[in-house]
């Protein structure tokens, strides 16, 4: 079954794609929760977000950005609720580029990661600048926000080389990640989520 | 099994009232200050949201909440009072490490701000138990299956830190290094993750047979396994504080009208 037969904005999932979307939930806290096991530099936490958007489409990577905001501010911390809204673009830029077939090739996939980080700059430095005057609570990043604004550079400004330090390695490592898990899963997993593939009966 | 949900029944009034009620709250917390045009609002919220706490007697579980955003509050107040564009007037001098007024003030904006958020939220997710919520949502309409998608993630993550320290275990025993310098603890991580992946994407594979089976995919009208929870008290709740928000808004107008 070729790609182009697929819908790309399809609604209509099926059971296989409404069972991904928790279990997409579970793969981005296991990847925070790692990340933090190992004292890694990174969040790495939106591995089950690109990887439902890479499998089963845009919409379906982007209910489980959502989602997976909406648990974090019921269980954990309830501000980044509202950073649902940079996970929902995540999983819609991914969603598309991997419909676009930039997820094939490990150069495009790198490609992706840095789309994606763009992406999540874009979206979360406003949010940064209503909710924390700009800063994102990273170690790193802030130094870079404190040394900008020293510098007198707007706060936008700032705010934005803040995020990028923060999100930008961040969503390559997370796409190289998805690249790897995508490449190794068998076939037969990989098919369940595409709704719009249709099936032939032999009899 | 560990639930990660921050609920607790403990009989108090917030845990007999419905969701919507609480919801809408947080809805009157966060819209009024912005309406009323003024910091002094979100004061008042967040001495309502603690009083609240205290009364359904879970103010202690706000403690690691606040503790979470509290770190961040902190460098705010440091980064802003010590750098903020337009600081002009000191206040505070420890050393050669000079806060400034302008900047504090502003950092004090975003402190209320950031708690008033943090404790209306708090009054919700501490009292409701987050299935009732979905139920209730879905209740006035939202897809049942999303609903389901949402309720699951309480489930599934608890069965997945299980089995997050099952791996570990095992590939430790098999001699992976999960301490030691960065490149070596970047390598373990692709180990360590992969499986579980694996397993999970595995399971919703079976896990969808066993939904279909049980009728998911039904589009007759679902019934539900608990009562709604709602009492007398929700509606006069749910008046006042949109009175509340329509207060905030005629004391803009009138004060926009004096100046």
């Amino acid at each position: 079954m070729s790609n182009t037969t697929r819908k790309l904005w399809t609604l209509k999932f099926n059971t296989a794609t409404w069972v991904l979307i928790p279990a997409a939930i579970g793969i981005n806290y296991l990847g925070k929760l790692f990340a933090g096991v190992l004292k890694l530099p990174l969040w790495l936490d939106s591995i089950g977000t690109c990887l439902a958007a890479v499998l089963a489409g845009p919409i379906a990577g982007a209910i489980c950005g959502a989602v997976n905001n909406i648990i974090y501010g019921l269980t954990m911390d309830p501000i980044s609720t509202i950073y649902a809204l940079t996970n929902i673009a995540i999983g819609l830029v991914v969603g598309i580029l991997a419909y676009k077939g930039f997820m094939d090739k490990f150069g495009k996939c790198i490609l992706t990661g840095i789309i994606a980080g763009c992406v999540a700059v874009l979206v979360s430095t406003p949010l940064n600048m209503i909710f924390w005057g700009g800063t994102t609570g990273n170690v790193w990043g802030d130094a870079a926000y404190a040394w900008s604004i020293a510098h007198n550079m707007p706060a936008l400004l700032a705010s934005g080389i803040d995020e990028i330090i923060v999100d930008l390695p961040d969503k390559i490592a997370v796409m190289l990640i998805v690249f790897a898990i995508t490449k190794s899963l068998p076939k037969s997993l990989t098919a369940l989520y595409r709704s719009g593939d249709t099936v032939e009966s032999l009899d | 099994m560990k639930s990660i949900s921050l609920y607790e029944e403990k009989g108090s009034m917030l845990n007999r009232l419905g969701p919507e009620s609480k919801i809408l709250y947080i809805i009157a917390a966060l819209l009024s200050p912005m309406l009323a045009g003024t910091k002094w609002v979100g004061f008042g919220f967040i001495i309502c949201s603690v009083i609240l706490l205290v009364q359904s007697r879970v103010i202690k579980k706000t403690i690691p909440i606040l503790g979470v955003s509290g770190f961040i509050l902190l460098t705010v107040v440091i980064i802003q009072g010590l750098f903020r564009e337009g600081n002009v007037t000191p206040v505070l001098s420890l050393g050669k490490v000079i806060f400034y007024q302008e900047g504090l003030l502003f950092a004090w904006g975003i402190v209320i701000n950031v708690l008033n958020i943090l404790l209306c939220f708090c009054v919700l997710i501490l009292t409701t138990k987050p299935s009732d919520m979905v139920e209730n949502f879905v209740r006035h309409g939202f897809s049942p299956r999303l609903g389901y998608a949402v309720i699951s993630v309480f489930q599934i993550i608890p069965q997945m830190t299980e089995t997050m320290a099952t791996i570990t275990d095992a590939q430790r025993s098999r001699g992976m290094e999960t301490e030691g310098n960065l490149m070596v603890r970047i390598k373990a991580f692709i180990p360590l993750i992969s499986p579980v992946v694996m397993s999970s994407l595995i399971n919703t594979k079976e896990r969808a047979l066993a939904l279909e089976v049980r009728g998911f995919n039904a589009t007759n009208k679902k019934t539900f396994l608990n009562d709604q929870k709602r009492n007398a008290a929700d509606r006069y709740i749910e008046w006042s504080l949109i009175v509340v928000m329509i207060l905030a808004l005629v004391w803009r107008i009138l004060k926009w009208q004096v100046l």
